[in-house]
């Protein structure tokens, strides 16, 4: 929790919420898991704000891929901060 | 747990230790107990999330037949030579050694929706205060003159993966030269709807290295399907002139099937095959017609919870569900246990329930990497699961592309199987 507490004062992070993210995480864990590393990156541990500003960029349509586009554009601010703390947590 | 349904689990609980007959399984825990039925993407993938996110709060068992799970997603490419028959099977151990799910290999036969029991094929009953019903299709056998669970043999469907999966294999393989490969695709709704069509390209993958005088004909009962224009772009790419697909207005409805003489026979022909697989109509797998939980063939749910509108005890998940607009494939299943779960989780023990969210993506593979999908994401609306944002695969994309996108169903498949097993 220490970690996430460092992390809020980063606006793309204030949102966030744990639980919520556990919840919305599994949306992302039918497909990214440490296991499927080849053809879908595994995120588990990654740092949060780079997941943050890269679920923003399929939001926006600047990273392709269609299926993350999609998941990406469900998602409002505080999902996206919630998912990023969530997964940041889980082991790499 | 709330007071009411801590209640009636006590007295329950209380009433099966003194007046049962049978004998019950019990972990002799207090804790709410939630029993799975079908160890698929919805059941088990149900069974994983109840137990790790309640964190042993919840006593969860699986009801699952097969002690060795093989998919049904990927078992065309099984067929067409890009997997391996070992790699789609997968066990339950890691359930049982990393969540504490009580994993038992039977039949559910019953279940007592007034007094919370589901009684196994051992004659044991096991109880539950919240049933989750994932029991995949059955197969409609007098759905189409002719065909029968014998039939099976010589016209496999081939629709459950496994053993069947293999004897069609073999059956290609083994085709003669210039032979005839029969497809009666499902009428709709079935399990995975782009399915038929992926098994024809992985035929004709076949075919065309090893008998590329054969042909393959579709006898279709429906006018369209799932990616059509993609599909038969990329028969005419790669198999140019092995596969003809009728429509029903053109053959005007399938007749009869005879499996001893391999016919087909339709108003406008009989089509006769040295290969046939034939997929009939589907249903709802017994346990869920058993439970009350259907209307017709499959079972109504509330898509903000998919618990059914029968029972709110009673969820069912998957295949065996009326939950479209999402279509029935393992993507839509683990979607839906998902919620169910966090559910589950929110009646038993208080946790907080977050809005239903769902999402599917089906891939389907042409040729060797020439993958395409297509995929939606969902909402829980009052009467249905609605879709918000949908995307399909685009009929000009390049050869990079589409093998992007077939690595993409590897990892999706690594990653789906772990988010089942794990």
């Amino acid at each position: 929790m220490l970690v996430f507490r460092g992390l809020v004062a980063e606006p793309l992070l204030e949102g966030a919420d744990f639980d919520y993210g556990e919840y919305l995480s599994g949306q992302c864990l039918t497909c990214h898991q440490n296991s499927s590393d080849e053809g879908i990156p595994a995120i588990n541990g990654a740092e949060a704000l780079y997941i943050a500003k890269k679920l923003i960029l399929y939001k926006n349509k600047e990273l392709e891929n269609e299926v993350m586009q999609l998941v990406a554009s469900a998602l409002d601010k505080d999902e996206i901060a919630s998912l990023a703390i969530y997964f940041n947590s889980l082991e790499k | 747990m709330n007071n009411l349904s801590r209640r009636a689990f006590v007295s329950f609980a209380l009433a099966s230790t003194s007046l049962l007959a049978m004998p019950a399984i019990s972990t002799g825990s207090a804790r709410p107990k939630v029993v799975v039925v079908g160890g698929g993407a919805g059941g088990a993938t149900a069974a994983r999330y109840i137990a790790k996110d309640s964190k042993g709060a919840i006593d969860v068992t699986l009801i699952e037949a097969s002690k060795q799970y093989y998919t049904c997603f990927y078992s065309n490419l099984y067929l067409g030579g890009f997997r391996e028959y070992d790699s789609i099977g997968h066990s339950y151990d890691n359930l049982s050694a990393n969540h504490g799910v009580n994993v038992v290999h039977d039949w559910a036969i019953s279940v007592d929706s007034s007094a919370r029991k589901v009684r196994l094929g051992s004659g044991a009953t096991v109880s539950y205060d919240r049933l989750v019903l994932s029991p995949g299709i059955d197969i409609k056998y007098d759905s189409i003159n002719g065909y029968s669970v014998e039939a099976q043999t010589k016209m496999p469907h081939a629709w459950k993966s496994g053993t069947q999966v293999k004897v069609l294999r073999d059956q290609v393989l083994n085709m003669p030269k210039g032979g005839t490969f029969a497809m009666v695709p499902p009428p709709n709704p079935y399990r995975c709807p782009p399915g038929p069509y992926e098994r024809i390209s992985m035929v004709a993958h076949i075919l065309k290295e090893r008998n590329p005088t054969a042909k393959i004909v579709v006898v279709d009962p429906k006018n369209k399907f799932s990616k059509q224009g993609l599909f038969m772009a990329g028969w005419e790419k790669h198999y140019p002139g092995m596969v003809e697909w009728i429509d029903n207005d053109t053959h005007g409805g399938i007749k009869n099937v005879n499996p001893e003489t391999m016919e087909i026979e339709t108003d406008l022909d009989t089509f006769k095959a040295d290969v046939a697989c034939v997929v009939p109509a589907q249903r709802a797998g017994a346990i869920a017609m058993n439970a009350g939980v259907t209307d017709g063939d499959w079972s109504p749910i509330i898509p903000a919870s998919m618990q059914t509108k029968a029972d709110s005890n009673i969820y069912v998940l998957g295949d065996a569900s009326v939950a479209s607009s999402m279509p029935k494939s393992g993507f839509s299943a683990n979607s839906q246990a998902k919620v169910a779960a966090n559910h589950i989780r929110g009646e038993l023990t208080g946790s907080k329930v977050f809005a239903a969210k769902f999402s599917n993506t089906c891939w389907s593979l042409v040729a060797t990497n020439d993958g395409i999908k297509v995929g939606a994401n969902y909402k829980a609306g009052e009467e249905k699961i609605e879709a918000v944002e949908k995307f399909v695969s685009k009929t000009d994309e390049d050869n990079a592309k589409r093998k992007k996108t077939y690595e993409e169903s590897i990892g999706w498949y690594n990653g789906i199987t772990t988010d089942m097993f794990s």
